[in-house]
């Protein structure tokens, strides 16, 4: 049996709950980090325990009233309306994969910078995001990674004597 | 008094004392407009310049940068929805918005003047409660301190109208968050997952960093374009409007001085506090609450007058007490200590001269650097007509390693682009951001002084009813909890009424 989204869900596969599921994520995500800092905060003296641990009770009755808001149910709607009508309709939201690309290339960068440190990382991402997301011409490239990495070098290694990170691999701690 | 007031305006405008004051100016434009650094870098690197230096030459340059720092960082937030400083993360929120619809110019012109005006209202404020300052400061005690904290975040939820639940989570994650590291009361390292870095906790400036400059950038990436939506609609010359919009929105001008003259005296509650609860404030007592975030020009005014009206007062507790509102204050205390001017009451009996002097250098700062930035506003106002693909990749670079220039460590980085993430998810999931700051920064004074109440009142919670300054604290946060429950309920009896009134025609 072909086992489908659709024949699992129905005709609407992404509306688990009033909403799309993707924005009913964060409230489960924040429901289930809660409950692992109160697993961990019970771990510690009652004294450094007692104020993180009121704040996430809190948190955790405020996560499932939010989850309780995205359930289409009388009850959902009536919280919905009284605490989180929504504000503006949100901007623009880019495709799931424009969305997922800009987060790896940050945090690639952030490896990057990590790896080789500042003097390489900077021209590099310069580099590969004008030519690969850019589609600029390889001169128009150069240039702008050259530019970045000068701008970089005289603002903190000439003008503030910050000695630029070199890297894991170069010996940076 | 007014002979002590001259003497100090007359010792400032020597020409020696003028030239330091106008380098310190454009040293601290230019480090408030740098991601990640700030007044504290910048007094810090100078540190060793004022060596030679008498005290009073050394207090004008270190007013000169104290006052020209949030000038410098409303000009990123506004353009690069980078705040240069913590404060101006505030100004991000509808700066940023109006760069985007081509109205760059006429924010700028509006934080210019606001920061000016904030400035010397700030000025004016100090000047008349300098005499009575300590009994002002004394007033604040644990108790007090942790009711205004919960004030200050209940404040920044119930702003968020029709986001309140969200707005709450987002405050109690931030809350959450500022519990991580070193707890001084238990000496227990909390919630730091076996990693070093986090003993300290979760450094403020790095997260600011990533939840707007950081955010921003991948939020533009996805979006693609410019900072500017419609290129077309850049109004670069608006920039005198901008001065004329602070003059007619006085109200929001003068409520934001005074919200930052009144946070910048309490010890340890800092400029971001001040910005964002003018902020939450201009938006509570607006007219059209939901045009806020979206580029109202109220939202650009309250930060700015309140970050430089702090700036003035946030003195009293630093000299008065030697108790530093944060870390620019820190690194201006060591500059004291170093020129022999030892912090304390008995500072504001024998170097009354040197304090107004710190005063009118702090002021003529604030009004040169919107000045200065007035002038930059047209080559400024330009970036934000480039494209993201060629922005993006700069603006996340410089951010990253400023991040990492904060205190050399690469840790930072990787903190920022957690946190620029993290940011992006809130944007996208539409969880106010600013709920999120204000809680970072205040749970672990929140916290101390929770303790330091319980123990002062022997574990009786009814020590908050025991003091004049609490009960009004605790009316003050029963009103914002109830109130927006109440114009809900105003609000449908006017629509059915509204509804019935057209039926019956």
């Amino acid at each position: 049996m072909n086992l489908t989204p659709k024949r699992i869900f129905g005709e609407s596969p992404k509306r688990i709950f009033g909403e799309g599921w993707i924005d009913a994520l964060p409230a489960m995500v924040i429901l289930a980090l809660t409950v692992a800092f109160l697993i961990v905060g019970y771990r510690y003296p009652p004294l450094a325990r007692q104020f993180p641990i009121t704040v996430a009770w809190v948190i955790l009755a405020l996560a499932g009233l939010d989850i309780a808001s995205r359930i289409d149910s009388p009850i959902g709607a009536a919280l919905k309306d009284r605490l989180d009508r929504g504000g503006a309709a949100a901007e623009k939201i880019g495709s799931r994969r424009a969305q997922f690309g800009a987060v790896v290339w940050l945090a690639g960068f952030a490896v990057l910078l990590w790896l080789f440190g500042v003097l390489y990382a900077v021209p590099l991402y310069v580099f590969a995001s004008l030519r690969l997301r850019g589609y600029r011409p390889w001169l128009r490239c150069l240039l702008g990674a050259a530019t970045s990495t000068a701008i970089v070098w005289l603002l903190f290694s000439a003008a503030l004597r910050i000695e630029l990170y070199r890297g894991i691999i170069f010996g940076g701690a | 008094m007014l002979q002590l007031w001259w003497n100090g305006l007359h010792g400032l405008l020597q020409v020696r004392e003028l030239m330091f004051l106008g380098l310190g100016m454009f040293v601290g434009l230019f480090f408030g407009a740098i991601p990640g650094l700030g007044g504290a870098t910048a007094l810090a690197l100078l540190i060793p310049l004022t060596y030679g230096l008498d005290a009073f030459t050394a207090l004008a340059l270190a007013g000169g940068v104290m006052g020209g720092v949030p000038m410098g960082g409303s000009i990123t937030a506004i353009l690069l929805n980078a705040p240069g400083t913590a404060p101006s993360a505030a100004t991000c929120l509808d700066g940023h918005p109006m760069a985007r619809q081509g109205k760059a110019g006429l924010a700028i012109g509006a934080a210019a003047s606001a920061n000016a005006i904030g400035g010397i209202i700030g000025t004016i404020s100090v000047l008349a409660i300098l005499p009575i300052a300590k009994e002002l400061v004394l007033l604040f005690g644990p108790p007090e301190l942790f009711l205004l904290a919960v004030v200050g975040l209940v404040i920044v939820a119930t702003a968020s109208r029709g986001r309140m639940l969200r707005s709450l989570i987002a405050g109690g994650l931030g809350l959450m968050m500022s519990f991580v590291g070193y707890n001084d009361l238990t000496a227990v390292q909390r919630f730091t997952l076996g990693i070093p870095y986090l003993w300290d906790g979760v450094r403020v400036v790095p997260a600011l960093i990533g939840l707007f400059a950081v955010a921003e950038m991948i939020n533009l990436s996805v979006r693609g374009g410019a900072i500017c939506d419609d290129p077309k609609t850049v109004q670069i010359n608006s920039m005198m409007n901008g001065l004329l919009e602070t003059f007619r929105h006085w109200r929001t001008v003068v409520r934001g001085s005074l919200i930052g003259t009144v946070v910048g005296a309490i010890p340890g509650v800092g400029g971001t506090v001040a910005s964002f609860l003018s902020y939450s404030m201009a938006m509570q007592a607006s007219k059209d609450p939901e045009s806020f975030g979206k580029g109202n020009i109220d939202g650009v005014i309250a930060p700015e007058a309140a970050i430089n009206a702090k700036d003035c007062s946030c003195l009293i507790p630093t000299l008065a007490f030697g108790i530093p509102s944060g870390a620019e204050m820190a690194v201006f205390l060591g500059i004291l200590i170093l020129h022999g001017l030892q912090p304390g009451p008995l500072m504001l009996i024998d170097h009354q001269v040197e304090i107004y002097g710190l005063i009118w250098a702090l002021t003529a700062s604030c009004v040169l650097a919107s000045f200065v930035g007035l002038l930059f506003v047209r080559p400024l106002a330009m970036l934000t007509l480039l494209d993201s693909q060629i922005l993006v990749p700069i603006v996340t670079a410089v951010a990253l390693v400023g991040s990492y220039a904060i205190d050399r460590s690469i840790e930072n980085v990787l903190l920022t682009a957690f946190f620029g993430i993290l940011g992006y998810a809130m944007i996208r999931f539409e969880y106010p951001r600013l709920s999120m700051v204000v809680a970072l920064v205040l749970g672990s004074t929140a916290e101390r002084n929770f303790h330091q109440t319980m123990m002062m009142g022997d574990g009786n919670p009814f020590i908050f009813f025991n003091r004049t300054v609490c009960r009004v604290l605790i009316v003050l946060l029963i009103v914002l909890l109830v109130s927006p429950w109440l114009r809900g309920f105003a609000g449908n009896r006017r629509a059915r009424i509204l509804a019935t009134q057209g039926s019956s025609r």
